[in-house]
């Protein structure tokens, strides 16, 4: 099976459509037994008391923020070296579920933060570079939106996008490079994770159904931005999706 | 919610309202679309001959 013919925006944009329905409709039960693991079952933190039950949104929401960006960077990378259209299009398309993801990180944590630290905000490291990628999703979508030429807006916002990885390792590590209010990571990739397992299961849980749901809007974006884009797009609904 | 439901309920809603949002307004740029291009459409046969088409 020659899997480069999905490289083709008119091979994929199909594709996508069977996809969808799969990443959407498990993503809505993974987010239903995600909710009702972290309400439910999981027991009331002896400090946080339910205040940390804000967690389950708060920790995702954060990690797919900084996952969508190193996606987006990486096909925007693809798309500018290799001219590849359709890996450009899918940074366009994950650039607006990672502004989402992000800004839902920055709010949750906010709200997190008054009840444990007594503010809602601080110019703490972690805060701030977080909005910092913030930023960076707003700059990449304003860029392209600015520029009229699709081919040159993917140049264009391929170039922020890589100069603004360097703020992902930044984000993840300024808990352990500076004195931050914010606390250490609770899952470490290397070691036992410091958060009780019905705990931890249920913010795995919120993980895979936020990851689910990203894969499914941004196929549902990258349709919707073929079809903009594509000259006669009206092939595509032609031939049957 | 041990006193803590507004900062609770406020991040769950929050967060809710955002990806309802997305969504909806998703369908609804793929509804304009797609009304948009059913009144221009081309035959099938045409397509194919560009479905090896990787770049431009």
């Amino acid at each position: 099976m020659n899997l480069y013919k999905y490289a083709s925006p008119a091979t994929f944009y199909p594709l996508a459509g069977k996809m969808i329905p799969f990443f959407a409709i498990t993503s809505a039960i993974l987010f239903a037994a995600g909710l009702y693991w972290g309400f439910f079952i999981a027991p009331t933190d002896f400090q946080q008391k339910d205040a940390y039950r804000i967690i389950f949104i708060h920790v995702p929401a954060a990690w797919m923020a900084m996952l969508l960006y190193v996606l987006m960077a990486a096909y925007a990378g693809i798309g500018w070296a290799f001219n590849a259209r359709l890996s450009s299009m899918m940074a366009s398309a994950i650039a607006p579920t990672g502004t989402l993801f992000t800004l839902i990180s920055l709010v949750t944590g906010a709200l997190w933060g008054k009840p444990t630290w007594g503010t809602y905000w601080v110019w703490d490291a972690r805060m701030t570079s977080t909005l910092i990628l913030f930023f960076l999703f707003i700059g990449f979508i304003s860029l392209q939106s600015a520029i009229d030429d699709p081919r040159r807006a993917d140049r264009a916002g391929a170039v922020l996008a890589l100069v603004g990885v360097i703020n992902v390792p930044i984000i993840y590590f300024s808990v352990q490079w500076w004195n931050t209010l914010h606390q250490g990571a609770t899952i470490r990739m290397l070691g036992k994770p410091t958060i009780a397992a019905p705990m931890l299961t249920a913010l795995l849980i919120m993980l895979a159904a936020c990851w689910l749901y990203s894969v499914a809007v941004v196929l549902i974006r990258l349709r919707c931005i073929i079809l903009e884009r594509e000259q006669n797009a009206s092939r595509f609904a032609e031939v049957g999706v | 919610m041990s006193g803590y439901g507004f900062y609770v309920w406020g991040s769950y809603i929050f967060s809710l309202v955002l990806i309802v949002w997305e969504v909806v307004s998703l369908k609804q740029r793929k509804k304009a679309l797609t009304q948009q291009q059913s009144s221009n459409t081309v035959p099938a046969s045409v397509l194919r001959g560009s479905a090896n088409e990787t770049t431009s």
